[in-house]
């Protein structure tokens, strides 16, 4: 792109394109789609930059789509401009990201914002391809990756938004009303955020599909409901306590408070973590049912076992003789 | 806006007296739907009630002319220039296959999304999929094919 002699270097450009990024499904069944493109049409839902939209009909029976993210995002995270759903497996960010270990780069406040997506869109230009280097992730995670795709496209993603008005029971144009008429459905994933599901924090759909992979690979919440530790073993002999903390907090993207404790047992190279309450060892446990790497070593996650209740008050996890109950539980669980 | 009555507007030619009546009652008509209120519409709803009133009054003066000619061409010529009925779209009516167009806008392609389309209600209902009703955002026209 090239700057008059006295425009300033930092000024962003437009952004002008001739086709859009998508998927097959947001395309439709239909080979043939006739498609509307209107240059700055709107703000780009990630980095407010305009942008050029294109506008097409996805098949008999639903709604137009369109763009709704610019190129530069889409290409950042290599996913679709409409669906926000990675190109190669159709599966969101959020579980792209931890099967593969990559780290989120993207700022997401206001003018750290802009200015990553404007400096990106200089790069991507100069014929990188892209943030994520397919090459260098592992296969495993690439596997993993192939199984959790579904394999057919699901077209009920195109069809019409739910009309609010039959949800209040007082629509007036009835059957020629382009709206959906069901009753809307109010569960955890009916709240989904599209700033969320794109930078891969907090998205209810990774989640689900993380949590069944999860309980597949033997991480299932298990029944008693007390148990809020995770049990590590084949640790590697340089783990630290800092590296595992380090690992749950960052990675796994955990409040700082879920985390109670980290006992570390050097000798048997296994590792407790405890956390707060079961619901964060929920979260820790979907975290880690893909992949936990400490220090560069694959660690095995299983769930703790329960505590046997002490009468006395010998309570914190930390402390010595804790630590020995724990060495004596580690024994005997292995 | 017009049919104000200056020193420049000719008196209307012989017939208007019979007609007068009938185009008075499009002219109330016209000033209701002018002041309903918009409650329970949509905003592109809220037109067309006056789109249909243009068309039905101009229908009836293109029928009293060239369907049953019971007005002289003069009356019919001052009729036009006072806007008693649309003159553009009355031009319309006379082309096969627009005889029942309904409003001016539903053609004019270059309002339109893709070149050369025209709106969803010139299609006639046989090509349309079974069942599906529609109304043009435009004015509310459900269909104004010369077949249908």
């Amino acid at each position: 792109m090239s700057h008059g002699p006295k425009s300033d270097l930092n000024k962003a450009g437009v952004e002008q394109s001739d086709f859009p990024i998508l998927c097959e499904t947001c395309l439709g069944p239909n080979p043939y789609v006739r498609m509307s493109k209107q240059t700055l049409g709107a703000e780009c839902k990630i980095c407010t930059r305009p942008f050029t939209t294109f506008r097409w009909l996805p098949g008999a029976g639903m709604r137009f789509k369109k763009t709704e993210i610019c190129q530069t995002c889409a290409k950042s995270k290599n996913c679709c401009q409409t669906c926000l759903l990675d190109l190669q497996f159709g599966l969101p960010t959020q579980v792209r990201d931890t099967a593969l270990g990559l780290k989120n780069a993207a700022p997401t406040s206001a003018i750290n914002r802009e200015y990553y997506a404007q400096n990106i869109e200089g790069k991507l230009e100069d014929g990188a391809s892209g943030a994520i280097n397919f090459g260098k992730a592992d296969s495993a995670g690439k596997e993993l990756l192939k199984r959790l795709a579904r394999s057919d496209p699901g077209y009920k993603r195109n069809r019409p938004h739910l009309c609010s008005f039959y949800a209040k029971g007082a629509c007036n144009r009835g059957d020629e009303c382009p709206y959906r008429h069901e009753l809307p459905v109010e569960n955890e994933l009916s709240h989904q955020n599209i700033k969320d599901r794109y930078h891969g924090t907090n998205d209810p759909v990774a989640r689900k599909i993380l949590a069944k992979h999860a309980a597949e690979g033997g991480l299932a919440p298990p029944a008693d409901t007390s148990i809020t530790s995770l049990f590590l073993t084949s640790l590697p002999p340089t783990a630290t306590e800092d590296a595992i903390r380090h690992f749950y907090l960052s990675s796994a993207g955990m409040p700082a408070n879920a985390l109670k404790s980290v006992v570390l047992v050097p000798a048997s190279r296994v590792a407790f973590v405890n956390f707060t309450d079961r619901k964060s060892a929920e979260m820790g446990a979907e975290q880690s049912g893909l992949k936990v790497v400490i220090e560069g070593v694959e660690v095995k996650v299983q769930w703790g076992r329960s505590r046997p209740k002490k009468s006395q008050g010998s309570a914190p996890a930390t402390g010595p003789i804790s630590q020995v109950a724990e060495r004596e539980l580690a024994t005997s669980g292995k | 806006m017009p049919k104000i009555k200056t020193s420049r507007t000719k008196p209307p030619p012989e017939g208007f007296d019979e007609i007068e009546a009938i185009l008075e009652d499009y002219n109330r008509k016209m000033r209701d739907a002018e002041s309903e209120s918009h409650e329970g519409k949509r905003k592109t709803e809220t037109l067309w009630p006056i789109m249909r009133i243009v068309h039905t009054r101009s229908r009836y003066i293109y029928d009293l002319y060239y369907k049953r000619e019971a007005i002289s061409r003069e009356l019919y010529d001052w009729l036009l220039k006072e806007e008693y009925a649309d003159a553009n779209l009355i031009a319309k009516w006379k082309k096969t296959g627009y005889e029942k167009l309904c409003c001016a806008r539903c053609i004019q392609s270059r309002d339109m999304n893709y070149a050369g389309s025209t709106c969803i209600c010139r299609v006639p209902k046989a090509m349309l999929k079974d069942g599906v009703v529609v109304e043009c955002t435009h004015c509310g026209c459900r269909g104004c094919a010369s077949s249908d």
